[in-house]
């Protein structure tokens, strides 16, 4: 009976006979196996240890040991752990809260110690093949049971101990870093060692603190990026970040404290940080360079995202960004996340930048910031490449682009300084060079594009970074900036009236070490004709001052201003009837030209110019009134004649009634002219004070003033699609029909590209046939357009 | 007149063709000689004329596709003329050759499309060009010169205007 009842142990039911002696050996050898004192083998041990093994039965020892360890564990230790961990509930402070995580690890620790021994013992026994005993030694059973506690331990962990675990962490991490001031700041850090011991000591470590740690590491590494970096772009944060986190790995030393460490070798960690660096190098390093790694990788990772979010702010501000820029570059290089920043920067240009909303010179501004930081970012330009599609997509479908560019080139604008500056930098690069297919660099030097590179025939080496050529590629054609800076030019030279052409001709200079001599032909000659017409002028001025005796003076000072018509832009036409008075003075004038230069004559353009004169009324004089032709027309015309209708004056100006409806309202508003009913007009000859009041009240057609005197852009432009128009008649009448790649092949090959004419895209032209086709101007089936048949 | 019709680089090269290659020059001649056409398709296209019409077949500038439609009041109104231009590599200082792909009923065109017109011929000047050569045509049409004619039925024909307009019309193909 009683042996039946020995035998309901697994372990014994193979033994094969019931020997007393056996029965008895393996009795005292489990004895001493699970005995906490883990006294000295002694000297029967190991007869019986002999016995057993020669029954048979020593190797299942170990077997027996795990066996009893796990029923232990699934009966008592594990459901003992976690009631010692959650028994008093709420009401318990922080502090007291950590003291009961240490106390359920301590008795978790205290109730399987005799195990741990045990088995180490008979590892050593094995170890020894003491008594024939063989087997896989103590570091192999160690494991094994290791797993066991693991896998029954924390089978089903309760969300308690996680919170348990963090919040010690937690506190015992800020205690280290902080030192605060709390009373029981020694103590969290004496049970943090303590605890480190008892979870190395189970192997418990990894599984019971990483998750603790790397969420605590985490948010931290967030909140202190949200402090510290969010907003800031000035300053580098790498340097700082790098010295905090061997700060942090200093506690993490602490955490993943290794058994060489709690076996006593330091029996004492001192509370401050003093030397955190180098407690960093000390044992268990191994865990900690893994952590390092993971810290710095996650620092990377939060950064970018940080950035990618700011990129906008950041390109906004650039020269005083750059440090941010820097840092981004740094960390970009560490993590794989160019796609978000490109999907994300893309997006924030077009909800934050390309909008009706935002001015263009606004726009313009952005982009060169984007591109200056961009290629500090990344110098292979890829990402500035595609990034900055949309800008330059949105800016070719702006009227004022070219003319803001042009505008910033010579300084005008008031916003872009930095294409005026960029401009006149040293050491252009030539848009002729760029042009050309020649190889600059050593085929050493080549770098493969970034796998996100746009395939397209621009390879990297023409992927430029220069601002100008890139604004100026914006159109795909450098023809359009020349027209457009001729223009501005003409208008800068006609609005002078002044000879003075200094600025312009230093303007002019750097603009063809940039497009080259040849290009900047046309306004060289306007320049030249400057310089020219001082010249004649001062000629005929000397001339007439010497005929002063013989004939009449003439009866106003004329100068002129004597353009080359080939080279100047085209000027906007407007018929005006001069008085008489001029009309002779011109006519003088023009003799004298013809005098001075054989087989030439002046085509005059009575609308361009400006007029100084006085107007002497009864009680008062207006004097030195600098005004346009039609206004000084205007006043003359009354010089005759003190009342006239806008009609009669509209007859004898020959220019609408509108325009000299609006002209008219500057001698009104100088109190000179008088409306009074059916449209009549009378001069004020004299000035109440009564009228002085309602001056005030005109109001002024000023802004026309600066109206320019060359055609505009989008003048210009549908000057353009009129000529392709022409073209496209043209070859669909005698070649009958056309796909739209062979027109616009067609289009390229025989469109001269005279100074106005410029290259057009297929999407361009695409868009130009639909709108003749909804017209009915065109017919296109199956993707061949054909002219209707009426034509 | 004639002095326009020397090409003065060909004259050139031919004085000074023991010193050097006249490739060169022909090549060059070549890329001047397709600016004048360029110009030429320039000013066609610029002017805006009725009922005349060219440009260049394909890729090759010097080969164009002209469409002259019958003038108002001739018999020829309403009818729509296709012809072909070549231009030689002494353009303009040698004459297109220019013939009708559509057959044209015409006392000075023959049954090959062939035209008998001075200006092509002995008359050509450096200073036509392919609007006034397409000019003269159109008006060539209405006003034919029957003293040499190429197509004797069709100057027979002429004077009597219905009869010729009936034969025209009814063996007109595009």
């Amino acid at each position: 009976m009683e042996d039946s009842v020995m035998e309901s142990d697994p372990a014994e039911v193979s033994a094969p006979a019931p020997l007393h002696g056996v029965a008895d050996a393996w009795e005292s050898v489990t004895a001493a196996l699970v005995s906490p004192g883990g006294s000295g083998p002694e000297p029967g041990l190991s007869d019986s240890l002999a016995l057993l093994c020669a029954h048979g039965l020593g190797r299942l020892l170990g077997g027996w040991l795990l066996e009893t360890l796990q029923m232990r564990l699934s009966s008592s230790v594990v459901p003992e752990f976690w009631s010692g961990l959650k028994q008093p509930e709420n009401e318990l402070e922080e502090r007291d809260r950590a003291w009961v995580l240490l106390t359920a690890f301590r008795t978790l620790l205290d109730r399987l110690e005799p195990f741990l021994g045990g088995l180490e013992r008979l590892g050593m026994w094995q170890e020894e093949g003491r008594g024939g005993l063989c087997g896989p030694g103590p570091r192999g059973l160690q494991e094994r049971a290791f797993t066991i506690i693991r896998a029954l331990l924390l089978f089903s962990p309760s969300p308690v101990l996680q919170e348990r675990v963090l919040e010690f962490y937690s506190r015992t991490f800020s205690v280290y870093m902080n030192q605060e001031g709390q009373c029981w700041c020694q103590e969290a850090l004496d049970q943090l060692k303590e605890l480190s011991h008892i979870l190395s000591k189970l192997q418990l470590l990894e599984w019971v603190s990483s998750e603790a740690v790397t969420s605590i590491l985490h948010k931290l590494i967030e909140q202190r990026m949200e402090q510290h970096c969010r907003g800031e772009y000035e300053c580098s944060f790498l340097l700082e970040f790098q010295e905090w986190l061997e700060l942090v790995l200093g506690w993490l030393s602490k955490v993943f404290a290794s058994k060489a460490d709690a076996d006593g070798t330091t029996p004492s960690i001192p509370c401050t940080p003093s030397a955190p660096s180098a407690q960093a190098g000390q044992p268990g390093s191994s865990i900690l360079k893994q952590w390092r790694c993971h810290m710095h990788q996650f620092f990377c990772r939060i950064y970018v995202n940080m950035r990618i979010e700011e990129l906008f702010s950041i390109i906004r501000d650039f020269p005083e960004s750059k440090a941010a820029i820097e840092d981004l570059k740094f960390c970009l290089e560490r993590t794989n996340q160019r796609q978000q920043l490109l999907t994300s920067l893309k997006s924030a240009f077009e909800s934050r930048l390309l909008h009706p909303g935002v001015h263009t010179s606004d726009i313009l501004t952005v982009y060169i910031s984007a591109i200056k930081a961009l290629r500090e970012l990344d110098p292979s330009m890829v990402i500035l490449q595609v990034a900055c599609q949309p800008i330059r997509k949105y800016l070719r479908t702006r009227e004022d682009t070219v003319r803001q560019i042009v505008a910033g080139l010579t300084g005008d604008a008031e916003g872009c300084t930095d294409l005026a500056s960029e401009l006149s930098r040293g050491d252009p690069v030539t848009l002729e060079m760029q042009d050309s297919d020649e190889e600059g660099t050593e085929p050493e030097d080549w770098t493969p594009d970034p796998t996100d590179a746009v395939p397209d025939k621009m390879g990297s080496k023409r992927r430029s970074s220069d601002i100008i050529s890139l604004l100026v590629s914006i159109y795909g054609s450098k023809d359009i900036f020349i027209d457009e800076y001729r223009a501005v030019l003409a208008d800068r030279l006609l609005h002078q009236l002044n000879y003075n052409t200094a600025r312009e001709i230093r303007n002019v200079e750097l603009l063809k070490l940039r497009f080259g001599e040849s290009h900047m032909h046309y306004c060289e000659v306007m320049l030249k004709d400057m310089a020219d017409s001082r010249r004649i002028n001062s000629n005929i001025r000397e001339e007439e001052s010497r005929l002063g005796e013989e004939e009449e003076q003439p009866p106003l000072s004329l100068s002129s201003i004597i353009l080359s018509s080939e080279f100047w832009p085209p000027l906007k036409e407007e018929k005006l009837e001069l008085p008489p008075v001029v009309c002779q003075a011109m006519e003088a004038y023009t003799h004298r030209y013809e005098k001075l230069k054989a087989m030439r004559t002046l085509s005059w353009k009575p609308h361009l110019g400006s007029v100084t004169l006085d107007v002497e009324l009864e009680d008062r004089t207006l004097t030195n009134l600098t005004v346009s032709p039609i206004h000084a027309a205007i006043i003359l015309h009354f010089q005759e004649k003190s009342s006239w209708t806008l009609e009669e004056l509209s007859v004898k100006l020959g220019a609408p009634r509108e325009l000299v409806h609006r002209k008219i309202a500057l001698w009104q508003q100088h109190g000179v002219l008088r409306e009074e009913a059916a449209g009549r007009y009378y001069v004020v000859e004299t000035g109440s004070s009564k009228e002085k009041m309602e001056r005030g009240v005109m109001l002024i057609d000023s802004d026309e003033e600066r109206d320019s005197n060359t055609t505009t852009q989008s003048e210009q432009r549908e000057e353009k699609l009129q000529l392709f128009w022409a073209y496209i008649q043209a070859m669909l009448t005698n070649l009958d029909s056309m796909t739209l790649d062979r027109i616009h092949s067609m289009l390229r090959m025989f469109v001269a590209t005279g100074p106005v004419v410029t290259e057009m895209d297929v999407n361009e032209l695409e868009a130009f046939l639909q709108r003749k086709v909804r017209e009915h101007q065109l017919m296109v089936s199956a993707g061949v357009y054909r002219l209707p048949k009426s034509n | 007149m004639a002095s326009q019709n020397m090409d003065p680089a060909a004259g050139a090269a031919s004085s000074t063709a023991a010193l050097k290659g006249s490739e060169s020059g022909g090549s060059a001649a070549r890329g001047s000689v397709s600016k004048r056409l360029q110009q030429e398709l320039m000013t066609l296209m610029m002017s805006g004329d009725k009922g005349i019409s060219a440009f260049p077949e394909s890729d090759n500038l010097f080969k164009w596709i002209g469409t002259i439609n019958g003038a108002q009041g001739t018999v020829y109104e309403g009818l729509r003329y296709r012809l072909s231009l070549d231009f030689p590599a002494g353009y303009p200082y040698q004459a297109p050759r220019v013939k009708f792909v559509t057959p044209c009923f015409h006392p000075n065109v023959d049954e090959n499309g062939f035209i008998c017109l001075d200006i092509l011929k002995e008359k050509w000047s450096a200073l036509y060009d392919v609007r006034s050569i397409l000019l003269s045509i159109q008006s060539l049409l209405g006003e034919p010169n029957n003293e040499s004619p190429l197509n004797p039925t069709a100057a027979e024909l002429w004077d009597d205007q219905e009869a010729f307009k009936a034969h025209l019309h009814s063996t007109f193909k595009e």
